[in-house]
């Protein structure tokens, strides 16, 4: 794209920008308040952080949220890199076209339908509601975007990468862990942390099929905000927004170290012609 | 290549791919067809397409999510057309990328705040000396917030392919004599279309699902075939009746899907 | 006296869809010769590669190695290697690693790595490039590391993929000189893929020319050069005026109106054929002098020639090439010696032409 932005674009995203920014500011900055709602600042306190950490239970919460974020993201990261390279050697073109659309099924649901689903399995198969039931539909709706995230990678190797692996005569266990697996490291990684982002950022699944026993961050709030405003919550907002925050640090670095690679390869590509 | 190694990776994958994608959707479509005696029967369907409630819901489902989708796109594309012109335009998009970041249930939270009786919108308001207003729980309120959460999902894919243009097209138009409009109207956005076709999907099909949105800000006003969903399987315990309308659910989402034929990724960088 | 190192024999390749990628193809490459598969894009040339280094399947005929049969043995477990034409470098690897690789996997010792890749980095001029990476190097060091990756693992039969296709024209020329020292010195057989027909004239012992999965000819450069069977090959390898014409009887062949004596036997009389004559061998003279009359039409300076484009009254083109300039719509005269012309048979097999040339050359 060329030309300027003009003046009065200029102030256009100006004002869409305070306008994304504005709630969340305010829900932080209230956090800070001595009050006990989100309409009249009273002066900075940090009462309400020292009640939510001294929330057994909240803290309980925590825990459970960031463990199956953890295990859900590890284990869909593994099965979406196999699935990446299923896809990957599927070997006709309508195998991997079906492969990819049922893959984007759990991608382009939406989050009830997912939600009610796995109910009615989890159900169907007598399974328990809790702990399993949210880990299991976890990673069951990271794997496709850990999917698409390693698929790129993969398909960008070119194949005479793996051909002269196998030319010098390394087996395909080697190939795999010596070529391959270092080659799509990156998208692993991204697809790792967007794993992690999908787990912690999700409600409408895990409200379907948590039960009654177990909870997650996303859960207890929206069952608290629908009691009303509580600072509390406020103050956790302020501390996942710094959470998010270090996340998508780490996730930017990755990208721009990916990308700046990327670049020297197409210099190196470009200057050869 | 690595023949005795495909299994291996294939196994896992068609795993999943037969219990959380397809058993899951079949299952839905199997339940549509009992009622809540777990009898066989059409009933739920016909239900559905006789009783005003249903088929009322579904009308506003479809207008909620058709107006947070448009006002999702005329904010929008405006906004991705001056970031994509902007010096330093990638950390411009992080910045819209990063609200994305951040729960949407506090996102909501945030708005009960903002729009309540003492919130801070009201107190604008009354600055600008008009009258107070009971924005929560009424429809528009849930429209707004609705659409607020969207944005960035609809600006991402508008500003991809925006970027994806080469500017020699731009200059090639404004060469042979173009006005900026005319450049615009009939270079830049026909040439953006996929992106505003993705922006659709991102943001239409879980408009027409976000229960709790609809709970947290709409209050019972607004019924929209998700919260339905949601009573059925959670307050009500009439599966069946929660598969049917489920059973519509996907059924739009694949209309909507036909209609705007492109790849749909709700990716935030 | 040679031995033949590999052959194919009556090699089929059909794909899925019909497509058939390599018709009948039998040849045998000899130890220490460099040899050339020369077609256009999609001839099959590839393909014959890849399933000499086994990277797909043939679909009948057999691919034997050293005299065995390696049709079912994997491209890991095959004494040859090959240079691709994108290198193929491994990005996540230095120049060191990705040269030491086949010895990596081989479980070599480490001390014999070490002397192996500097002297496999040696035969390439890059021994000072190790600790690089491969995001550092030129396309032209990027191709000879992949030429060291490969003879790293002392392979009896190099193949190389178009491995000269990404150099600019410069580079190209240098290391064309460098490849054929580098396949004298280490005095193995050079399987070379290419589309370029200088290249393979310049490089190769043998030249077998392709088109639509067969292989048309095979012969030394200059053999192809002078006597190409047939209009593909007499096109495809360097600038050809291609004129049809009638054999009257041996040694003496008839075109545009006139008779001419030439060097060439073995047709049926009055037997339909194609006369070739490369630009080279035409003479410009006074149209009194000449054997044709043309008319000029357009020149263009190539640097050591004068590239000239002429019509004759029948409309044929003629593409002639002189030191001297000419004059743009002058009639001139065209002479050639009957040496300079070469006369081809429609659909004649291989065999059935170097039978003929046999009869009555010597």
């Amino acid at each position: 794209m060329e030309d300027k932005a003009s003046k009065t674009g200029k102030i256009y995203i100006t004002i869409v920008f305070l306008l994304l920014y504005i709630p969340i500011v305010y829900l932080i900055l209230y956090s800070f308040s001595k009050g006990t709602t989100m309409t009249n600042f009273q002066g900075f306190s940090l009462k309400h952080y020292g009640e939510l950490f001294a929330d057994k239970r909240m803290l309980a919460i925590f825990l459970n949220t960031i463990l199956i974020a953890l295990l859900s993201s590890v284990c869909s990261t593994i099965i979406g890199t196999m699935g990446a390279l299923a896809v990957h050697n599927a070997k006709r073109k309508h195998e991997r076209e079906t492969l990819l659309s049922l893959n984007s099924i759990l991608l382009v649901s939406p989050d009830v339908i997912i939600g009610a689903s796995f109910l009615i399995f989890f159900t169907a198969l007598k399974l328990p509601l809790g702990f399993w039931s949210v880990l299991l539909s976890h990673i069951a709706f990271e794997i496709p975007i850990v999917l698409l995230l390693v698929l790129p990678r993969l398909d960008e190797m070119s194949p005479s990468m793996t051909n002269a692996a196998m030319d010098l005569g390394a087996t395909p266990a080697q190939i795999l862990s010596k070529i391959v697996l270092p080659y799509i490291q990156p998208g692993i990684i991204a697809g790792f942390f967007m794993a992690i982002t999908y787990s912690l950022d999700d409600f409408a699944v895990t409200f379907f099929v948590t039960g009654n026993g177990f909870t997650t961050l996303s859960v207890e709030i929206y069952s608290r905000a629908r009691q009303g405003i509580s600072l509390e919550i406020n103050a956790l907002a302020g501390i996942m927004f710094i959470f998010s925050l270090i996340l998508v640090g780490v996730y930017y670095l990755i990208e721009t170290h990916n990308a700046r690679n990327g670049r020297k390869k197409n210099l190196v590509e470009v200057t050869d012609r | 290549m690595k023949k005795n190694f495909r299994g291996l990776f294939f196994t896992p994958y068609v795993l999943w791919l037969a219990m959380f994608v397809i058993a899951p959707v079949a299952l839905i479509f199997y339940y549509s067809f009992f009622d809540i005696h777990h009898n066989f029967t059409l009933s739920n369907y016909q239900e559905f397409f006789t009783s005003g409630t249903y088929l009322t819901m579904t009308a506003n489902s479809v207008l909620y999510a058709f107006l947070i989708t448009l006002f999702a796109i005329l904010i929008s594309y405006p906004m991705a057309l001056v970031i994509s012109k902007l010096k330093h335009r990638d950390l411009w998009i992080l910045l819209v990328i990063l609200p994305t970041w951040i729960n949407l249930l506090l996102k909501a939270y945030a708005f009960i705040g903002l729009l309540s009786h003492d919130g801070l919108v009201n107190q604008l308001f009354q600055f600008f000396g008009l009258p107070i207003q009971h924005m929560l729980f009424t429809d528009s309120s849930f429209i707004l917030v609705a659409a607020y959460i969207q944005i960035p999902f609809m600006i991402l894919p508008i500003y991809n392919s925006l970027t994806d243009i080469s500017g020699s097209y731009i200059r090639a138009s404004r060469d042979l004599g173009a006005t900026k409009w005319q450049t615009l109207t009939k270079v830049i956005i026909p040439m953006t279309m996929p992106g505003i076709k993705s922006g659709i999907q991102i943001v239409f099909i879980p408009s027409l699902s976000l229960f709790m949105l609809s709970r947290l800000i709409g209050g019972n006003k607004v019924i929209t075939l998700g919260t339905a969903v949601e009573e059925h399987f959670l307050t009500t315990m009439n599966w069946g009746m929660g598969s049917t309308i489920g059973v519509v659910l996907i059924i739009s989402m694949v209309i909507v899907m036909l209609l705007t034929n492109t790849k749909r990724k709700r990716r935030r960088a | 006296m040679s031995k033949t190192i590999v052959e194919l024999k009556n090699v089929y390749k059909k794909y899925d869809d019909g497509f058939t990628a390599l018709k009948n193809i039998s040849f045998k490459l000899q130890e220490g010769e460099f040899y050339t598969l020369l077609g256009p894009s999609g001839c099959g040339k590839t393909t014959i590669l890849q399933s000499i280094a086994g990277f797909t399947e043939v679909t009948s005929g057999q691919v034997l190695f050293d005299g065995k049969k390696i049709n079912d043995i994997p491209a890991n477990k095959r004494q040859l290697n090959t240079v691709f034409q994108d290198y193929a470098l491994f990005p996540n690897m230095n120049v060191f690693d990705n040269v030491a690789f086949g010895l990596v996997v081989h479980n070599t010792k480490k001390e014999e790595i070490q002397t192996r890749v500097h002297d496999a980095l040696k035969m390439v001029q890059l021994e000072q490039y190790a600790n690089r990476e491969i995001g550092e190097l030129s396309g032209g060091q990027q191709q000879r590391i992949a030429i060291a990756r490969a003879i790293v693992n002392r392979p009896k039969v190099l193949l190389l993929d178009e491995p000269l296709s990404a150099l600019d024209a410069k580079l190209r020329k240098d290391m064309q000189y460098e490849l054929r020292e580098l396949q004298q010195d280490l005095g193995i057989t050079f399987l070379f893929v290419t589309h370029d027909q200088e290249e393979a004239l310049a490089m190769s012992d043998q030249i077998f020319v392709m088109n639509k999965g067969e292989i048309l000819q095979k012969g030394s450069p200059v053999d192809i050069y002078d006597e190409p069977i047939n209009h593909f090959v007499a096109d495809f390898i360097g600038e050809s005026n291609i004129i049809q014409g009638k054999m009257v009887e041996d040694y003496q062949v008839a075109f545009l109106g006139h008779q001419f004596e030439c060097s060439d036997a073995g047709m049926r009389p009055n037997e339909p054929v194609e006369v070739v004559i490369r630009p080279e061998d035409l003479v410009i003279t006074t149209p009194e002098k000449g054997k044709l009359q043309v008319k000029v039409d357009t020149q263009l300076f190539r640097g050591d020639y004068y590239e000239i484009l002429a019509y004759d009254k029948a409309g044929n083109e003629w593409l002639i090439h002189s030191t001297n300039a000419s004059t743009d719509d002058a009639i001139v005269g065209l002479t050639f010696s009957p040496d300079d012309m070469h006369i081809m048979r429609y659909n004649e097999t291989e065999a059935k032409f170097n039978h003929r040339l046999e009869s009555y050359e010597d």
